[in-house]
């Protein structure tokens, strides 16, 4: 019998990035073990706004927007996948989605912004229709006066981000994973082609390992020759009670999750490490939801929360193999509900297979040291 | 009353710990308001008090009256006053802190350089099958109703639980005329014989002799139902009956009311929010803000007086409000140290006096662990209706807390923002897991404490860096 502390491969990170690519891992049949934190961490996945988004993304680094599309075409695969491992609908619905503009100014942005990100070349294009107010008042009833346009690409949609989390753990355990949950990983090194991790009183060793650690990644990628220069990004997050079902879209900055619950966002502050809610932002954010959806206004707030999104400095994921350690693998970003089907169904069995090939290469961190020179 | 946009000291919550920090902060020359949920001051102890049409004064008791003094003593003294206010968020921003209110369906934010959070105890969760039945009340509810409306029960009632405010409950609503058919106490039989060592100090306090003749009292009055080991509300839509058993023997009774009391504990959403530290409490089996002898928690300039900083009753909650009040005027540089010391001596020596045989009363009442921890298919979390078996099948998934376990059930998602289910969770967490409470922790709670209105929020003032953080367009 194998010794229960060597594995294949070793996730260190069961947030939504760890957990998918654990859970596509395993899935492949390999020896997965899945380290987390405790109970209290910087937990992006709990702040997560549960989009899975295509609209605008990748203006700066073109192969992300393609990564993007593609793992937005797969997600309905994720969800059956999930259904049939974990015996959860995680809600997944891909209507197409709008970004509201409530000012001549925003909208002006809005469309200058698009046509630039599809200006750049590499990019697999995708249609989107700029609407004003009359076209987006008969696909969206009730908005307020106060949205002046706005965009609208098909390809968008939404899922229930928790239920997506809980799934990825169940079917990692389904598929044999061994999770860790309390096991905060301190020290990494190689020895003898192996990783050995030293985590919280524990020592684990694994042929491969993947740091999906989001924040924690700062520290732990120079252990095995990687960069991960990701800092927090504080996004605070409106949720109200559950009311009827009256909007069928998801919107940038707003939708209505299959429980009936309105989630508003979506906002980014250079807050460091403070993870507490700030009322200036969220007297925005409730100000510009109620400009957006009149209605609203008597539907009470349950609760607000505030997280740290991970984010590098130019906003992109980092997929890297380290080449003083080979067999040591990055994964960051801050879109973690968008790319689960990338990561469960793409990044996993590259991983697997050792080598992350031609289409991931963009997103080595090298892009950063070169933008630091210039 | 309109508050004005800054104080000296933010009291919050207006029973016998916040009517006498505002009384003694403002007697010391300091700008005081004092906001609180009811209409009336008082608190729960004292709900109602200026104006429950309950007026045959043997009803609701001495104790109740008492109250009258302290109120009586705070609106003399002229401290600033906004009832039917909701304090929701309270957040730190430079060396003051800035107050989200809610009054009338406005809500305003004003400041304040010290707070003093008085906002009392709630009743500890009773989490037996059935108890989401209509029909099943909590015996704390059924009081309030009755000091604030006179309202009695009308039908069949039965009272369960544990604790000295089940028995006085039973007194107050025999006296005033509902029928209590039955009170099934639920104190664990023989646990008399663990506690007997704090025994002296209780003989000696001023509970004991109030104790000894609410129980007789009630016993003359009700049949009592000692050791009863299970309770399950049954019923089809509304309650029919009360299931219980003792000695190993079931039986059934009807009932159109079901009154569930076993205790109270202190209510932390507001200082867990703000980010006081807490820690487990094993001898009243709650959570309970980290407070010096002061009160002083964590975080400079927030204090906590009363049942709110740990369950000891009204009179240890007004001597503690004097104290809280004493602390923050010190703080606020008002007070020199020897002064403030000196002022405490009265006090303290209050404290002592009603302190003395709390001990005995929290070892003696402490709920058994059955009706502390359910199991299989009784709801924990109510809003979010949460069951024992879910949250035990997902600890087996590897959830170890109860922020994980919010993520991944909803428990403590809905509008009561943990208050029905927090202690629950975190106790079956531990048992499950076999570690202790403390090291499970426990919900990680935001502002707003209490729902508000998006309309409320939206009308608060943005700053430019907020309208930055959503926005994000150059100007």
């Amino acid at each position: 019998m194998a010794n229960p502390a060597t594995f294949d491969i070793a996730v260190v990170g069961g947030g939504l990035v760890g957990a998918a690519i654990g859970y596509g891992l395993a899935r492949g049949g390999v020896q997965v073990a899945l380290l987390d934190e405790g109970d209290i961490a910087y937990r992006a996945s709990r702040g997560n706004f549960g989009l899975v988004w295509v609209q605008g993304k990748g203006l700066g680094l073109a192969p992300y927007s393609n990564w993007t599309q593609l793992s937005a075409r797969r997600w309905p695969e994720l969800a059956a996948l999930l259904r049939a491992d974990a015996d959860t609908d995680v809600a997944l619905e891909q209507p197409g989605g709008f970004h509201l503009c409530l000012s001549e100014r925003e909208l002006e942005v809005r469309v200058q912004t698009l046509t630039r990100l599809f200006a750049q070349p590499g990019l697999e294009a995708y249609p989107f229709e700029v609407l004003d107010h009359a076209a987006l008042a008969d696909r969206i009833p009730g908005i307020g006066s106060a949205v002046v346009g706005g965009t609208y690409t098909r390809l968008d949609g939404h899922v229930n981000a928790l239920k997506l989390l809980r799934a990825l753990h169940a079917g990692f355990g389904k598929h044999g994973g061994t999770y860790l949950p309390n096991t905060r990983t301190e020290r990494l090194q190689s020895s003898g082609g192996r990783f050995v991790l030293e985590a919280h009183g524990t020592t684990l060793r694994a042929s491969k390992i993947v740091l999906a650690a989001g924040l924690g990644n700062l520290h732990l990628a120079p252990q095995v020759g990687l960069a991960a220069p990701v800092r927090p990004q504080r996004g605070q997050i409106l949720v109200l009670e559950r009311v009827r079902r009256f909007l069928h879209h998801p919107l940038a900055t707003l939708r209505q999750t299959d429980e009936g619950t309105v989630l508003i966002g979506d906002s980014q502050e250079e807050a460091g490490y403070d993870d507490t809610v700030g009322l200036a932002v969220l007297a925005t954010l409730a100000d510009r939801a109620l400009r957006t959806f009149p209605a609203l206004r008597d539907v009470r707030i349950n609760r607000t929360w505030a997280a740290l999104r991970v984010m590098s400095p130019d906003g992109f994921p980092v997929y890297e193999q380290s080449r003083a350690q080979p067999g040591a693998f990055l994964a960051t970003c801050h879109s973690g509900v968008t790319l689960a089907a990338a990561h469960a169904l793409e990044l996993a069995p590259l991983i697997a297979a050792g080598d992350l090939g031609p289409r991931l290469q963009p997103f080595s961190a090298e892009r950063l040291h070169v933008q630091k020179a210039t | 009353m309109t508050l004005a946009s800054r104080y000296d000291i933010l009291v919050i919550g207006a029973g016998p710990a916040g009517l006498a920090a505002a009384a003694e902060s403002v007697a010391m020359g300091l700008r005081v308001a004092l906001v609180d949920e009811q209409g009336a001051p008082g608190g729960q102890i004292y709900r109602a008090i200026t104006t429950t049409p309950v007026q045959q004064r043997d009803v609701l008791g001495a104790d109740y009256w008492y109250g009258e003094k302290l109120v009586a003593a705070f609106e003399r003294s002229g401290a600033g006053y906004s009832p039917r206010t909701t304090v929701w968020a309270v957040t730190r921003e430079a060396d003051e802190f800035q107050i989200g209110l809610s009054c009338d369906g406005g809500a305003q934010l004003i400041r304040a350089r010290q707070v003093i959070l008085a906002t009392g105890a709630q009743e500890r969760p009773f989490p037996i099958p059935g108890w989401t039945l209509p029909g099943v009340m909590t015996a704390g509810a059924a009081q309030i109703l009755l000091k604030s409306a006179g309202l009695v029960p009308g039908g069949t009632t039965v009272l369960a639980g544990s604790g000295p405010l089940l028995y006085l409950i039973a007194a107050q609503f025999t006296a005033a005329g509902a029928r209590v058919e039955c009170l099934l106490d639920t104190t664990p039989a023989g646990r008399w014989r663990d506690v007997l060592r704090h025994a002296p100090d209780f003989v000696a306090s001023p509970y004991a002799a109030k104790g000894w003749s609410m129980l007789r009292a009630a016993q003359r009055m009700m049949r009592i139902v000692k050791g009863v080991e299970q309770i399950s509300a049954i019923g089809a839509g509304k309650l029919d009956g009360v299931r219980f058993t003792t000695g190993g023997h079931t039986q059934d009774i009807p009932a159109d009311l079901l009154l569930l009391h076993q205790g109270v504990v202190p209510g932390i959403n507001l200082s867990n929010a703000i980010g006081c530290a807490h820690h487990w409490d094993a001898a009243q089996a709650c959570f309970t803000p980290t407070v010096d002898d002061w009160g002083a928690t964590s975080i400079p300039g927030i204090t906590i007086a009363g049942d709110a900083a740990g369950i000891a009753g009204a009179r240890s909650a007004e001597a503690r409000g004097t104290l809280a009040a004493l602390h923050a005027a010190s703080a606020l540089g008002h007070l020199r140290t020897a002064q403030r010391d000196a002022q405490a001596v009265a006090p303290r020596r209050e404290l002592e006096r009603w302190n003395r045989g709390r001990k005995f009363v929290d070892a003696l009442y402490l709920p058994a662990p059955e009706f502390r921890i359910p199991t299989g298919d009784t709801i924990v979390c109510r809003c979010e209706e949460v069951t024992a078996r879910q949250v035990t099948e997902t600890v087996a998934l590897g959830c170890t807390g109860p922020n994980q376990m919010k993520s991944f059930l909803r428990c403590g998602m809905g509008p009561c923002q943990g208050r029905l289910c927090g202690l629950t969770i975190t106790e079956l967490i531990a048992k499950e897991r076999g570690v202790s409470p403390a090291e499970t922790g426990y919900y990680r709670l935001r502002f707003p404490v209490k729902p508000i209105t998006l309309g409320e929020l939206a009308a608060l003032p943005q700053t430019d860096s907020s309208v930055d953080a959503v926005v994000r367009i150059k100007r």
